[in-house]
This record gives structure tokens, sequence and C-alpha cells, in this order.
């Protein structure tokens, strides 16, 4: 394998080899950087997931080395293998750059924005995508799909309302358990993640989905409104398990144990163990030991990903020598405005509760008249 | 008078029993392939015919018959979609309903040529009795020897199955109807890799059209040769036509490609002119997914040549003054009709029908729907129309199926071609609920720059 011909991909102008089968999506993330596109359904440790979000739309500006011809259409990187002398254009294409910014407005169309009281905020992929691909307003004007939040089992809550159909969660159940645990019903925009008549999840390993769920419709509910994400401290540990790896990141505050999950890379994605296996965990250590005494703790995690939960402030908590005065060349600091004055938001007649729906600037302004 | 080798015998007393059918030289073409012919000369022979696949991209079937992986040891699949579920298409209906065994003949021919023992035909939902009329024609074919094993001693073995789908049209898209026919949620695949390397089971499969495979029949009958004379250029053949809408005659036409649109319209042959003596506004020339084309447009092309019944003739100029052949499903609007109503009722119908798999088209369709109901309602604002433009250029081409592209198509050529009506509905909110738009200069001469 070592004599294995490796084919030269050029991603934005930087070139990288990889093996042949590699998807574009994979050697872009070889590079890193922002030369990665999102990918919000594409799994890479859950066989056949990806394809269906389109917001790792990119353009093929050159097929092959044989075959130079460009592709006619953007292709979903995450299922398009590189071709020798393939040249892929990510954000250097305003084609791209449009076509995404489309498919994260259609994501967020009917997605309720719910995030000041969802768990998955601050680790939430959709919120990560809408900040750095989307545009600032919605053109939405409707009624938002909703449905009602159902219990799958005793550990985990499905808020469909939430949901963006990646189908990862399907996999990962048909995957990682015997039986197929559950489906999509329906089809449309009426599609719903859903049990065969509310049957419950009860597999040992079905806990995983909350893991791979990119967005708050799939929650613990060991964990649900228990704290923030970004008020946890995540710490590396292990734990004798008989059922899985027994490598877990614990969420912890104090000494308090309130998270457990699996240990996730800089995609967001689980770990391998280190026996090599990728680190799914049983229920038992996600559900059931959310004592610290349960664990033996490593330290803490140095998070890779790109999100609020990154910042790893944490770790090296230090104050700074300088202060503010000297900072600011020997300025005092002083009150520069009443944010009262200034913002239309924030103004205290404007009832936010009477607000319907999708809350843009328009109706705040309509409000205050 | 157009040629027909298709419904020619559609009419014939008890054509439907394999007595009738075989005396009126049915079953031929399976004869002289088996005896006579090589599984590769009859793919050549199709080939020759310049045939086009009829469920509406008409790709050359005998180019996807030719791509058609043929591994050692791993079984390959015929599956004939008679899932016809594009509103305005009825060809195959009439096709299975009146000729079932014309169907059945060009399968066991097909499936001769391809190399595959066993066939599917996956039939949509809705067709409950033509079930039964397919079941009893493909009962009487085995009765008589021609299905099975050793067909006509040459050791030939084919079956024949019938699928009913669960009336999805997202199933009538070729790797969706596989998804379907396993048993699993009819979602589309990813491509690559196409079904003619990895389809049913992951064996190379075929999906071919009902009226494609029966087109096989005549062309194995007279010579690939001799059918690809019938037409003009790569519109070799006859085609079905199933017309709708608002003309005096609706029904099913076998049409030989050469005819005008106009004379397909207004002569009394096909459709018989439009009711009332009105006049035509618009017409969808493809089944509902094509873009529609004003009055003016479709008689004439944008350069001004006559406009022609065929592949080349009605994509001429492209989407921009042109449309598309598609499956063959032929809906008239006169001078009475809403263009808007019609859009919506057409956006209506894609969002219900999307499998809810890739963003765009589950989310997009959706968005459209609501403000094409709007602007119908009076409701709508005069961005909505930029807005409905953006969202289908945004869904167009994004997606994994051709179902987002056929969604997004009628809306663009609607609001590229008849705007106007489109403002005069937000302009006058009272007056749109309660009469139609009309005519205006849909069918006027066209400009033609000098």
């Amino acid at each position: 394998m070592s004599e294995q011909q490796l084919f030269k991909v050029t991603i934005d102008n930087i070139t990288v080899e990889v093996a042949p089968g590699t998807t574009i999506l994979n050697a872009a993330r070889q590079i890193g950087g922002e030369v990665t596109p999102p990918a919000m359904c594409y799994y890479s440790k859950l066989k056949d997931s990806g394809g269906k979000c389109r917001t790792c739309l990119v353009e093929v500006s050159k097929g092959s080395e044989k075959d130079p011809r460009p592709m006619p259409k953007l292709v979903a990187s995450c299922r398009t293998t590189v071709m020798d002398g393939m040249e892929v254009k990510n954000i250097t294409s305003p084609r791209v750059i449009d076509a995404r910014a489309g498919v994260v407005e259609f994501l967020l169309i009917n997605h309720p924005l719910d995030c000041p009281i969802c768990d998955q905020a601050g680790e939430c992929h959709l919120q990560d995508l809408g900040y750095e691909h989307g545009k600032e307003e919605t053109r939405y004007e409707f009624q938002r799909r909703s449905f009602h939040k159902v219990d799958l089992g005793e550990y985990i809550q499905l808020h469909m309302t939430r949901c963006i159909l990646c189908y990862r969660c399907v996999y990962t159940a048909d995957q990682l358990t015997d039986s197929r645990e559950h489906g999509v019903l329906d089809r449309g925009d009426h599609a719903q993640i859903a049990t065969m008549i509310q049957k419950n999840l009860k597999n040992d390993f079905i806990g995983n989905v909350i893991d791979v769920c990119p967005v708050g419709a799939l929650t613990d509910k060991t964990f649900r409104f228990k704290n923030r994400v970004w008020f946890t401290k995540p710490m590396d540990a292990h734990r004798d398990c008989s059922k899985c790896c027994g490598e877990v990141q614990l969420w912890m505050r104090g000494d308090e144990v309130y998270r457990v999950t699996a240990r996730k890379d800089e995609w967001g994605e689980v770990k391998e163990s280190s026996k090599g296996s990728t680190g799914w965990i049983c229920n038992d250590c996600r559900f059931d030991k959310k004592h610290a005494s349960d664990w033996i703790i490593e330290g803490p995690t140095n998070v890779s990903r790109h999100s609020v939960i990154s910042a790893n402030h944490y770790q090296k908590l230090e104050q700074p020598k300088e202060t503010v005065t000297e900072v600011m060349n020997g300025i005092e600091p002083r009150l520069f405005m009443n944010i009262h004055d200034v913002s239309e938001v924030n103004q205290q007649h404007v009832q936010l509760s009477l607000i319907d729906g999708p809350a843009t600037g328009k109706v705040f302004n309509k409000n205050a008249d | 008078m157009g040629r027909k080798i298709l419904l020619d015998k559609a009419h014939v007393p008890g054509i439907r029993s394999y007595d009738v059918y075989r005396r009126e030289g049915g079953y031929r073409s399976v004869e002289k392939a088996l005896r006579t012919m090589s599984p590769d000369a009859v793919v050549e022979e199709v080939k020759k015919s310049g045939l086009r696949g009829r469920g509406g991209a008409g790709f050359p079937t005998g180019m996807k018959w030719s791509f058609l992986a043929k591994p050692e040891g791993i079984p390959r699949y015929l599956v004939v979609n008679a899932d016809e579920s594009e509103p305005g298409t009825f060809k195959d209906r009439y096709l299975m309903e009146f000729l079932p065994h014309l169907l059945i003949e060009g399968i066991i021919t097909s499936c001769f040529a391809l190399g595959s023992k066993v066939s599917y035909i996956y039939i949509r939902g809705e067709y409950a009795w033509i079930v039964s009329i397919l079941e009893h024609a493909i009962e009487e074919a085995r009765h008589n020897g021609w299905l099975g094993t050793n067909i006509l001693g040459t050791g030939f073995d084919c079956e024949i199955y019938v699928q009913r789908g669960a009336g999805a049209y997202i199933c009538g898209e070729e790797t969706a109807l596989l998804e379907s026919l396993e048993g699993k949620r009819g979602n589309p695949r990813i491509k690559p890799p196409f079904p003619a390397v990895k389809g049913l089971w992951d064996s190379p499969t075929v999906v071919n059209n009902v009226e494609t495979i029966a087109a096989v029949v005549p062309i194995i009958n007279e010579g690939g040769d001799e059918y690809a004379k019938i037409g003009v250029g790569k519109s070799t053949g006859t085609k079905l036509i199933s017309a709708c809408g608002n003309i005096n005659k609706p029904g099913v036409f076998e049409i030989d490609m050469t005819i005008s649109v106009e004379e397909f319209i207004y002569s009394d042959e096909y459709c018989g002119g439009i009711p009332g003596g009105k006049k035509l506004k618009a017409c969808i020339p493809g089944g509902s997914s094509v873009p529609i084309l004003p009055a003016n447009l479709l008689l004439k092309t944008a350069k001004g040549d006559t406009r022609i019944m065929n592949y080349e003739s009605l994509s001429d100029g492209g989407f921009a003054t042109g449309s598309m052949m598609g499956s063959g499903g032929f809906i008239v609007l006169d001078e009475d009709q809403c263009v808007v109503k019609n859009t919506y009722t057409l956006a209506r119908f894609y969002r219900h029908e999307s499998c809810g798999q890739c963003s765009p088209c589950r989310e997009g369709t959706g968005w459209m729907e609501r403000i094409l109901l709007n602007i119908d309602q009076g409701k709508g604002k005069m961005s909505d129309i930029d807005l409905l433009w953006d969202i289908q250029s945004k869904i167009e081409g994004n997606t994994i199926c051709p179902l987002g592209d056929a969604a997004a198509w009628p809306v663009a050529a609607a609001i590229r071609h008849f705007r106007d009506e489109f403002e005069w509905h937000i302009l006058h909110p009272d007056e749109c609920t309660k009469r139609n738009y009309g005519l205006a200069h849909y069918a006027d001469p066209i400009h033609i720059p000098a």
C-alpha cells in the first residue's frame, strides 16, 4: 500500500496529496482552516452519511488531469471523490459562497432560533454555520414549522422543531445497534425523525445519537436546562467499562459532573479511542456515572473546535498584569454611553413577548411606534 | 397523417388478451431477437435507432444500455419505470392499459439484450387496476412459453414481477425507485455510483420508462435504421403525447415528431383546438416540471422558426425562450387561465412531493408555495417576485436529484415570461381574486431582432 499512487488535488489554490478514494471534503480537512467546507450532515464515522444538507457544496473548476472539463453543477464535497489533478474552488468561488448562503437560509427558515433556551447553544454546528456563512436577516415571513417535544425513552428528548434532518442519528442507530431503532416519517418539509409508535429507544448505545446531532434536536435529559455549556469545564476522563471504551469527556462545574459525552475532534465528530475503534460510549457511562468518583480524571480537554467553548479559558486562567489604564496609555476608563439611549432593541417599552414570529429589526421598529 | 407504430393496434377489439395480440403479430420481436440475434446485436439495433429515453430526460437508450457493467457472477436487472406521476403525463397508463403485452414483449427482448434474467415493473400505486391487467398478461405470457425458463428453447430465462409503489412522485426518480423497490424509504441516492454500476441490490441495473421499452419492439421488428427514418434529427421514432387542459380532444396521441406545435393543438387529428374558440395563452409542453411558454414563443422560436413537436425544437433557445420535450405531458392554458394560480398549484405539488432529504428542496419548495399563495390571494408584495426568483435559483442545481430542478423551473419560467401578470396581482389585490389577467400580449407576434 505504501507504493500507492497519491492524487494531487488543489483546493482554493492549495495543493495537497491524498489517497485515491478520498472525498474532496476530507482532502480539504487535511489542509484545514477556512478552506474546509462546512458539513452539517456528513459524519466520517458513519457509513453512507452526507450529501443531504448541501452546505459543503464546492465548485470543481477542473475535473482531473485526464479530463480537465469543469463539472457543470456545484458538487457535494462530502460525497465526491477526488481525481488526480482536480482543482476545486471553495471560498474562492462566488458561486459557492452564494449557494452556501442560500442553503444556510433554507436551513434556518424553519429553525426556531431559540438558542437562548437551547442546551446545544455554544456547541451548535448550526450556530457556527449561520454565523460564518449566513446572512444577517431572514427573508422568511411565515409561521415556522413546529412539532411537539417527544421523549425517546428515559434519557433522550427529541425536539423536532430544531431538527435539520441530517439523518445522522438514523445512521447511528442503524449502524451502532442491532436493530433499527428509529427512522424518518413523512416526507418533504413535514418529514420527521420518529420511533415507530412512540417506541422507546432502549439500546445500550443509543445515547450516541445525542453526540452526533449537530443541533439541539436530540438532547440529554439528564443535562437539560442544568447548565450552559460554556460554564462547564470539559475534562478528559476514563473508567473501566465492560460495554464501551470508557473514554469520555466530563463536563464539570466545580466537583460536580453535569454531563458525560464522548470525546470529539476538531470537526465535532467522536474521536477514535485509544483502542483504535471509534469512541462511542454506552448509556451507563453517559447517563448513570455522574459522580467525579466514578471516573479517573486525566485533565482538562484541549478543545480544538472553532466554537464558543473552544476558548480553553479555564486551562490557563491568568490575570493580565497590566491594568486598563496602562493599556490605554494612561487614560482612565469612563462611561461612554448608556446603551438604552442608542439601541432600538433595548428600549424598555418594547414588549418582547408580544412579538410574533421571527423578530427582525423591522418588527422592533414597528413595535416601538 | 402521422405514422403509428406503438398504438396502431391499440383499438383492435380484445388486444389486451394474448391470443388477439399474438394473432396481430405480437411477440415477433422476441422470436427474432432470441433466434437470430445476439444480445449485443440487439443493443446495436437500439443504438442505431437513435431511441431516446421517453421518461423525460431524453438520454439515448442505446448508450445507457452500453454503460451497463457486466461483471461475472453478479445478476443484472432491468427495471421498468411505470411510476408515471408527473402532472399532465398519462401516456404510460394508456399503453399499459390497452397494450400490456407490448410492454411485456419489450421487456423480454430488452432483458435478452441486457442479459438480465429478472425484470421489475415498478408501477405507480394509484394505477391499481393496471396491476391486475399486467399480472394477467404476464400469466398469459408465461402460460404460452414467453416467460420462465428456456424460452423458445434457446436457454434464455426471464421473469417479470410487478411491484406497486405507494403513491410518491419522488419514486419516479430512478434511484429513489430502486430504494423503494428494495423496500426502503424512497429517498434518491447520491450519484455516482450510477445504477448501471450499482443499482438494485447493488447489482448493475438499467431503469427505463415504459414507453422506451415498448419502443424496442418496433425497433427489433423493423430494424434500427428503419426506425431512425421516422422523425427528424436526433428525435427519431414516434412519441406518445398526453394532451390535456383547455383543448377539445384531451387524450394520448402518437406523433412522429415532425408536426408543428400549432398543428398539434389545432388540427382535428390531435387536440382539435381550444374549446369555445378561445385564444391560446400558454402551454406547458412536456409535463409539469418543464418551463411554461407563452403562446407566441410556443408556436414560433425566438429565431422565428416554426416550433416542431420534437426534442430539439421544443428546447430551442434554452430556458430563456424555449422549454423541453420532457415526458410528453402537454398542458394547454387558454386566455381565461391564471398563470399565478397555475404556478401556485405546481409549487404546492412539489412541496408535497419533495422527499425532504436535502435542504434546498425541502425548505425551498414550501417557501415558494407560501409566497405564491400570498400573491395569488392578493397579499403579495412587489419584492416577493424577486425573492421567488432568488429562491428558485438557490434550489436549482443544488439538490441531490432533479426534483429540485423540477420544482424551480416552472416558477422561474412563469416569472420570466409572465412577470407582468405577477405584478398585476400584486398591484390589484382586490381585482385579482375576482377576475383573471387575461391574454395581455402573450399571443402577439414575437419581436425578432433584425
